[in-house]
């Protein structure tokens, strides 16, 4: 049951924020930012409880037993790490919208359904269960983007949603193959949405080949996979802060999470068959994102296109189908919310807020003018970047070492030529955000310094900096829960 | 069967029409001189009577207090079971739902025609819920249909209203007449008029002949495309509370009768209809989807999204298994539970308007109604077919059950993959303009040429309201029961 808290508070904190009046928005922050730490508190205490290997803390009970459908809820290492990455960012989400005013009761409204929808994806063991969440997870973020977004708000979010129900209606389809068409050992028809009893089963080979690319390729859009990646970007940029991060850190490792979950933990034999494809458009999003990313002059496209380059390492990693590449793919997944939430919640809050444009060339020596805030973004440029103490070091290390040697060499080097683009675009963003000087003549606010982070922001962005450092440090405090899971899976593939 | 038992199994209908009767005459009398807003509330409250009074005689039946369960009178005129009941006592308490709204439009000063009408068109559709005989199903479908035109023109200060009465009575005569003559051809082939009787149709010319018939009688009761031209216009111009009921009530009635007559039909002759059931489908959601994407009327749009969603209901029919029925009942119980909130919401909002429910009319309804918009929000997204809401639900026991009818399939055009498949991908093209429409309510400010001023809403209609925003959320995370009555 513990799990299964983080729901339902999530659900109830909906609620109560929504009932609240809307003048009231300084007790109901006060409001959300407990409901969304009661959350990530309810998932340290699961990641303490976890022994290990199997899933954990499990609720059964009949939902729509005439279809098939159950309540079933629980989790295991490869679950852990998200549930975790989703209660940082949501507290996070909170802090650095500290100072909203406009409709805050509605804000966090939608702001929990989603957070809700997101703990409830993670933590089904249900396909059915997971699907409704998965939706429910989709509509607060039309909201979220429409009514507090910026530029091209209206434009960014019907993509979004229209790409995100795309990808469902694929899934859909693939998952009602899998329902009628899996089987338990004996041959006997299975007709269960029950993901335990599903893994214990088996979907016929030649079906797994048509329903493997439905249901990964439909997971995998709300991942930014390229070329369905488009609503990734523009959505980021118009969604306000809380939704970016969100967005950034949480939403798209649904659909990556879908995709190991479901796709390749229920059709191994369709995974194997068109992994070395998934390894090929992977790598098409690292090296595309990052270049892209290097040509972008508003900061916050340049984050946007960075999630879309860096959630390629996860599918690369998923790709790979080992145990050390697909540990990887899991603790990007983490080592991404975290830092990707912070790098948006820097460019969309803490920067704008004071400098109130995001258009690179407009900046002029940040470094000398909000100093502190610099280094703080330069630390987390490194950390997005690959710098070794940080997550994101060890876990495309783990992606990289998974690759060499099953999937081709060109892969690899693909991948690497990736990394390169990533540094480059890394530096001269910083460069050009902090050290450079502003290419228009006019002088305007040159001199004037901006003030310094607030308090909410400050312990915001420890928490997300400290978190991607300790598991920089410590990588085995996940990876030693994530691996037994991912063996569990992978003993049930064939040879 | 003897009268006693006739008096019982037909009570709720008979308490209809005293209140039908009372209504009228009350009104005719006592009332001639009495305000309008006097008159319009002595005669819904007369008809809520006796539409309370049938409903509780319902409840007794399906409870079993009254022993008419499993009757069913000469050559299946009648036939009551537990879910034919429920589906009378579904009707019924819908109707209900609908006096509150009608009573707050006051847009005819023929008060008791107006709620008479009504009430004749909830007699027929119970009626036709629960005949399982090809004239007496008809003669109801017919009593359904008359009441519903007449309601279409209550409102004679608008030359629209008359035209799309005028629209709605000519294609309708046309289809009760393709309908009646695919009876008389069913009836001609098998010598039978009770459905009950019927089985193993097999697929010579003429009952292939009889079915496509059917379909274009039931098709335009249903507006699935290319029988469809008449909803827009009629919804848009009917009196609201009337599009709401023409949206949610005698579709039910349709559908239910679409069902009792493929009940009979064998696997040869099911093969032979697939094609034309399977057109239709796409054909409706085709139409019903690409043609809401460009309205600007909100009650028009939701006439095209009624043109989808019969769309995806003929997906459920093409299965043609017990699954594939229920689920057809059960999309279409809980869409119109859904497109009557809709209608209900609008017709609340729109009375003090004046004019036409333009979309943009509704702008800001999140700050002047927010209650409201709630509610609306609900009803929306369940047609949409989001989770946890019914409308959600009803999908996808729908795809469920056309895959369902053959799920091994070794190429693209075996069993319904394809037919789900593309049901799936219109469903994400309506997403584009029930989101614009919840927009609208919910995102745009409120000064943005906001037509909608504060309303007040009245406890009746609030508890309509509530009570069908709750029946959608309910059935989505509960529908077990309602399932299980269904299936047998």
């Amino acid at each position: 049951m513990t799990a299964l808290l983080t729901i339902i508070l999530s659900f109830i904190g909906a609620l109560v924020c929504g009932l609240m009046p809307s003048s009231a928005h300084r007790r109901i922050r006060w409001v959300a930012l407990a409901v969304a730490a009661a959350g990530l508190v309810v998932s340290m205490v699961c990641c303490v409880n976890y022994p290990g290997g199997k899933f954990a803390d499990l609720v059964e009970t009949d939902w729509i037993p005439s279809l098939g459908i159950g309540f079933i809820t629980g989790y295991d290492g490869i679950s852990l790490p998200l549930l975790l990455v989703t209660g940082l960012v949501a507290v996070c989400g909170v802090l650095f919208s500290w100072t909203l005013e406009s409709r805050a009761n509605q804000f966090y409204a939608f702001y929990f359904a989603l957070i809700g929808g997101v703990y409830g994806v993670f933590l089904s063991l249900d396909l059915f269960l997971l699907f409704v969440f998965y939706e429910i997870a989709v509509v607060p973020k039309y909201f979220l983007i429409t009514i507090w977004g910026g530029a091209r708000r209206q434009f960014a979010a019907m993509k979004l949603v229209l790409y995100s129900f795309g990808g469902s209606a694929l899934v859909l389809l693939g998952m009602l193959a899998v329902f009628f068409l899996a089987h338990d050992p004996s041959g006997e028809a299975l007709k269960t949405f029950n993901l335990l009893e599903l893994q214990q089963g088996q979907v016929p080979a030649a079906a797994q080949q048509w329903i493997f690319p439905l249901i990964f390729v439909g997971f995998a859009i709300m991942a930014g996979m390229w070329p369905f990646h488009t609503w990734a970007p523009t959505g980021h940029v118009a969604a306000p802060t809380a939704a970016s991060m969100l967005l950034a850190g949480v939403v798209m490792k649904l659909g990556a999470y879908g995709c190991l979950r479901v796709a390749v933990g229920l059709l191994p034999a369709g995974a194997q068959d068109w992994a070395p494809w998934v390894a090929v458009v992977a790598v098409i999003n690292i090296v595309y994102g990052a270049l892209v990313a290097l040509k972008q002059d508003d900061f916050k496209y340049v984050i946007g296109y960075s999630s879309v380059s860096h959630m390629g390492f996860v599918l690369l990693g998923i790709a790979t189908l080992n145990l050390t590449g697909m540990t990887g793919a899991v603790l990007q997944m983490f080592s991404h919310g975290v830092i990707g939430a912070l790098l948006f919640a820097l460019v969309g809050t803490v920067i704008y807020s004071r400098t109130k444009t995001r258009m690179l060339d407009e900046l002029h020596r940040l470094i000398d003018r909000m100093p502190g805030i610099a280094w703080v973004f330069i630390v987390a440029g490194l950390a997005s970047m690959g710098l070794p103490g940080f997550s994101g070091f060890v876990s495309e290390l783990y992606v990289l070492i998974g690759a060499w040697g099953t999937l081709s060499g060109w892969i690899v080097a693909g991948a690497g030529l990736g990394i390169l683009a990533t540094f480059g675009y890394t530096l001269v963003k910083i460069h050009e955000a902090f050290f450079r000087e502003r290419k228009t003549s006019d002088p305007g606010d040159a001199e004037i310094s901006y003030p310094a982070m607030t308090m909410p922001e400050k312990i915001g962005v420890a928490i997300l900096l400290g978190s991607a450092l300790l598991i920089g440090l410590c990588p085995w405090l996940l990876t030693d829960k994530i691996s037994p899971s991912l063996e569990l899976m992978l003993d049930r593939f064939p040879n | 069967m003897d009268y006693q038992q006739l008096l019982l199994a037909l009570l709720p209908d008979l308490l209809v029409v005293v209140a039908l009767f009372a209504a009228l005459g009350v009104d005719y009398s006592r009332m001639r001189g009495s305000r309008l807003a006097k008159r319009y509330q002595v005669a819904c409250q007369i008809s809520a009577a006796g539409l309370i009074a049938g409903l509780a005689v319902l409840v007794l039946q399906i409870a079993e207090t009254m022993s008419v369960m499993e009757t069913s009178t000469a050559d299946g005129q009648l036939v009551l079971t537990r879910s034919t009941l429920t589906l009378k006592a579904l009707l019924y308490a819908m109707g209900l739902g609908v006096l509150p709204l009608a009573k707050r439009d006051q847009i005819t000063p023929q008060v008791s025609e107006y709620f008479a009408l009504l009430l004749l068109a909830t007699l027929g559709m119970g009626f036709v819920v629960t005949s399982r005989n090809l004239l007496g199903a008809f003669v109801a479908l017919e009593l359904v249909s008359l009441s519903l035109y007449a309601m279409t023109v209550l409102n004679q200060a608008r030359r629209a209203s008359a035209e799309a009465a005028l629209k709605y009575l000519t294609f309708g005569a046309v289809a009760s007449g393709f309908l009646l003559f695919g009876l008389s051809y069913l009836y001609g082939a098998t010598g039978q008029l009770d459905l009950t009787q019927m089985t193993g149709l097999t697929d010579e010319p003429m009952l292939v002949l009889a079915y496509l018939l059917i379909f274009v009688g039931l098709g335009f009761k249903l507006a699935l495309a290319p029988f469809h031209l008449w909803a827009p216009d009629v919804y848009q111009n009917a009196p609201t509370p009337v599009a709401g009921w023409i949206g949610s009530g005698s579709k039910i009635a349709a559908a239910a009768l679409l069902i009792a007559l493929l009940k009979p039909v064998s696997s040869t002759l099911k093969d032979a209809l697939i094609p034309a059931l399977a057109a239709l489908a796409v054909l409706s959601m085709v139409v019903g989807n690409l043609g809401a994407l460009r309205q600007t009327n909100l009650k028009r749009l939701l006439a095209y999204s009624a043109i989808a969603n019969a769309g995806y209901l003929l997906v459920g029919v093409v299965a043609f298994s017990a699954a594939g029925n229920a689920s057809v009942i059960f999309y279409i119980l809980v869409y119109s539970l859904a497109s009557l909130g809709a209608f209900g919401v609008v017709a609340v909002l729109t009375d003090t308007l004046g004019r036409d429910a333009e979309i943009s009319d509704f702008n800001g309804c999140w700050k002047t109604t927010p209650g409201l918009a709630v509610a609306f929000l609900v009803f929306v997204l369940s047609l949409a077919g989001i989770p946890p809401l019914a409308g959600f639900l009803g999908k996808f026991y729908l795809f469920f059950a056309a895959i369902e009818a053959a799920p091994e399939a070794a190429s693209w055009n075996d069993g319904f993959y394809w037919l789900v498949a593309f049901a799936l991908i219109m469903s994400v093209v309506s997403l584009y303009y029930y989101l614009r429409v919840l927009k609208a309510f919910l995102v745009a400010p409120a000064d943005d040429g906001a037509a909608i001023a504060p309303v007040k809403t009245g406890w009746a209609a609030g508890v309509t309201l509530c009570v069908l925003a709750l029946a959608v959320v309910a059935l989505g995370l509960w529908p077990e029961p309602l399932l299980d009555l269904l299936r047998n």
